[in-house]
């Protein structure tokens, strides 16, 4: 070792040590943190998960028991609708993006993505009032989903244009010089290249706006009863989370508790399927 | 390598036939003059133009694979050293030619006794033996029976230097025979070089096939 | 020339104002091997890609001058039919990931969407991984996943993909130069013997690749053909000085 390898070694490696602690301190916090609340959350509200927390409607107020069906309904009809708006439109989006790249519009296109993705929820929320609402006199499930679904837009769009970019372009010349078209090589090469990706993004974009109450406020309102009809208003979860947890009523307390369970499992749950299918429907160049 | 392969064994065909053909022609030669057989003299005239085209067709052929496969080890030893031979074997070719237009040059044909006493069917014989089994030793890669070829040229060289003293004496008794004594002895100097030729194959022989180079170094390896 | 499939007319290719393919007139022989060869930079990808018109992918990428194949003008044609009849093989091995062996030598089928009988697929996919020498090999995983092949596996896999559209001209990118020397070494091998039955056309850097496999090579240098001859020729006596300084090395 020559003198300019010890000069100063002792003090770098106390540097190091220290560096390294506080990474070690920094992600213990954090991590404690968010078991912490998930502790929480469970513990307050696993006394409230029965069955008639799932198959009963809310009972009037003052009357105890009643359960959140007419929410979890509510929740699922318009995620799924707002999903099934969203998926489409933002992987059409996602793969101009991918395949315009440089263009003019493309730039235009992903700063508008940009900012829609930094709107606030409830500004999203009074829009459609004032697009739909408003118009057709109704509150409903619809425009709801109408709501969540530009919100999934970003991530959605995100996701499936950075999938497909790092899709090596050979793959895309390999289907072309086969004599294959634009669009059948889209669909059946680069996008079930890319379909880990995507699949992920969807995901995201739902775990999103699953447990929003901002943008629904305005739209889907909100409704005690049981409803199937997307042009009727619907509750959802976190909306009558809301609710219950700024009444006083110590039963409400305790179904806003079984509902923050229902709603966090579901969000990991989300996450977990994310971890696995990208392992899983991970495609080697 | 299949391409080269196929180079390769086109090459190996064409010079075990310039072998034949060469083979056939000192084979000829030998015919003219010590069965004094004038009629082959014209046959090997025509075949040597075979044979010069064959070194032709050989050399182009080395030529071509070394531009085109950049050939190493082995593949490139026998290259260098298939070049060698064709030369070799022309020398030979030519050297046929040359004792059967000396023959033919020679009339009315020569003394049987001189040519018995330079033992000049001894030498054509060993320098036939060694060249058949000089093929043998390049078809089959024997290079125990190469190093045997190179231990019997100096069988040759001792026949063919004692053949000048004994001609020398000959015509010491005969002047008459003087005429025939410088040509039989200028036959028996080619034989000799055959021989030569023969020594010179059986190196290259040597070095393709074990890396060895024999060249101007003492018979024994 | 006799036999002549494909011939180019004052062919030129630029991108924006780079005028890279400065006019090329060549024929290309009938079920020949011709090879590319040239410094990089001079061209031989361009021409290449142009003739089953994937420069069309780069915006920038214009073609003035005539290429045709057989007699028919290849830039009038459909682009998709163009490249049914011309087949590529890239230098970077890329079968589609997300399809079996079978399904990706049957790919130029799907892709197109040729309906086919099951045991035509079977037969096509059979005939042409034995033309690559790869039907032994892989016969009993025929639906195992294509990146589960060695880097030489699958460009064969690429190769018999090509070779499975029966295409009357075959581009090869330096269809080797990803692979190691003994996956190039099968693959020239291959090439040699579809050489009776396709028209190839090879871009390569290694000349060596060029002087064992081709019968005609062209040597190409900042977008202009300096040489094109009988490959035995142009190895052992090139006409162009710049030729020989390339391939003896002693370029720039």
């Amino acid at each position: 070792m020559t003198p300019y390898d010890i000069q100063g070694l002792k003090g770098r490696r106390i540097k190091d040590k220290i560096f390294t602690s506080m990474v070690w301190l920094l992600t213990f916090s954090c991590l404690a943190v968010v078991f912490i609340i998930l502790f929480y959350i469970f513990e307050k509200g696993i006394g409230s998960l029965n069955w008639a927390l799932f198959s009963q409607n809310p009972k009037p107020v003052g009357e105890t028991g009643g359960g959140l069906l007419n929410a979890i309904v509510g929740s699922l009809m318009v995620v799924t609708i707002g999903a099934i708006i969203a998926i489409p439109v933002g992987v059409s989006v996602g793969i101009y993006l991918a395949e315009n790249r440089g263009r003019k519009l493309s730039d235009r296109i992903a700063l508008a993505v940009d900012v829609l993705q930094g709107i606030p929820s409830i500004v999203i929320g009074i829009v459609i009032y004032v697009w739909i609402v408003k118009p057709t006199g109704k509150f409903s499930s619809y425009s709801g989903s109408i709501a969540l679904a530009i919100m999934m837009l970003p991530p959605i769009i995100k996701n499936t244009e950075e999938t497909l970019i790092l899709i090596p372009t050979t793959l895309k010349e390999a289907s072309l010089a086969l004599g294959a078209s634009y669009f059948r090589t889209t669909m059946k090469v680069m996008l079930p290249a890319g379909i880990g990706g995507i699949f992920s993004g969807c995901i995201i974009g739902i775990a999103r706006i699953a447990g929003e109450v901002a943008p629904l406020l305005f739209t889907a309102f909100g409704n005690p009863a049981l409803n199937f009809n997307i042009l009727k208003p619907v509750d959802t979860i976190p909306k009558v989370i809301f609710t219950y947890a700024s009444s006083p009523y110590d039963d409400w307390h305790r179904i806003a508790w079984g509902g923050s369970v229902i709603l966090v499992s579901f969000i990991i749950l989300l996450n977990t399927i994310i971890k696995i299918f990208e392992s899983r429907w991970k495609v080697q160049f | 390598m299949e391409h080269l392969q196929a180079e390769m064994d086109a090459l190996r065909n064409e010079l075990l036939e310039m072998y034949k053909l060469v083979l056939s022609q000192v084979e000829r030669a030998q015919t003219a003059l010590i069965d004094n057989n004038l009629s082959v003299v014209k046959e090997i005239a025509s075949n040597e133009k075979l044979v010069n085209a064959k070194e032709l067709q050989i050399d182009s052929r080395c030529e071509t694979i070394l531009a085109l496969f950049t050939p190493v080890a082995v593949d490139l030893r026998f290259i260098l050293s298939a070049l060698k031979i064709n030369i070799n074997l022309e020398r030979i070719g030519d050297i046929a030619d040359n004792i059967a237009r000396m023959v033919s040059h020679t009339k009315p044909g020569f003394d049987r006794t001189l040519l018995e006493k330079i033992n000049a069917k001894e030498a054509f014989a060993v320098s036939l033996d060694m060249y058949k089994n000089l093929l043998q030793a390049f078809e089959k890669e024997d290079t125990l029976l190469a190093r045997d070829i190179l231990i019997k040229d100096e069988y040759i060289d001792n026949i063919t230097d004692e053949s000048v003293l004994i001609a020398e004496e000959y015509t010491k008794g005969n002047p008459d025979s003087i005429t025939q004594a410088i040509p039989a002895i200028s036959i028996m100097k080619m034989v000799e070089r055959i021989g030569d030729h023969l020594k010179n194959i059986a190196e290259e022989i040597i070095f393709y096939a074990e890396a060895r180079v024999l060249k101007h170094s003492s018979p024994k390896p | 020339m006799e036999g002549t499939i494909l011939r180019t007319e004052n062919l030129r290719v630029s991108f924006g104002d780079n005028l890279v393919v400065k006019g090329i007139n060549m024929e290309i022989g009938e079920k020949k091997v011709t090879a590319f060869m040239g410094p990089s930079g001079c061209g031989k990808t361009t021409i290449l890609r142009a003739i089953n018109r994937l420069h069309e992918l780069t915006p920038e990428a214009k073609v003035e001058g005539k290429i045709f194949l057989h007699t028919e003008n290849i830039n009038e044609m459909e682009a998709m039919t163009v490249r049914r009849r011309v087949g590529m093989v890239f230098q970077r091995p890329n079968p589609f990931p997300t399809m079996s062996i079978f399904e990706n030598v049957i790919s130029g089928f799907t892709l197109n969407g040729i309906k086919l009988k099951s045991d035509e697929k079977n037969h096509i996919v059979e005939d042409a991984l034995k033309k690559v020498a790869l039907w032994e090999e892989v016969k009993d995983h025929l639906k195992k996943r294509a990146t589960s092949l060695s880097g030489g596996q699958q460009q064969r896999l690429c190769l018999a993909r090509a070779v499975a559209m029966k295409p009357e001209v075959i581009l090869l990118d330096e269809p080797t130069s990803a692979l190691d020397p003994l996956s190039t070494a099968k693959i020239e091998d291959l090439l040699y013997e579809l050489k009776g039955n396709y028209t190839l056309i090879i871009v390569t850097h290694n000349m060596q690749q060029a002087a064992r496999i081709s019968d005609m090579t062209a040597f190409f240098y900042l977008g202009e053909l300096l040489e094109y001859d009988d490959t035995k020729k142009v190895f052992t006596n090139p006409k162009n000085e710049k030729t020989q300084n390339y391939i003896t090395g002693r370029f720039g």
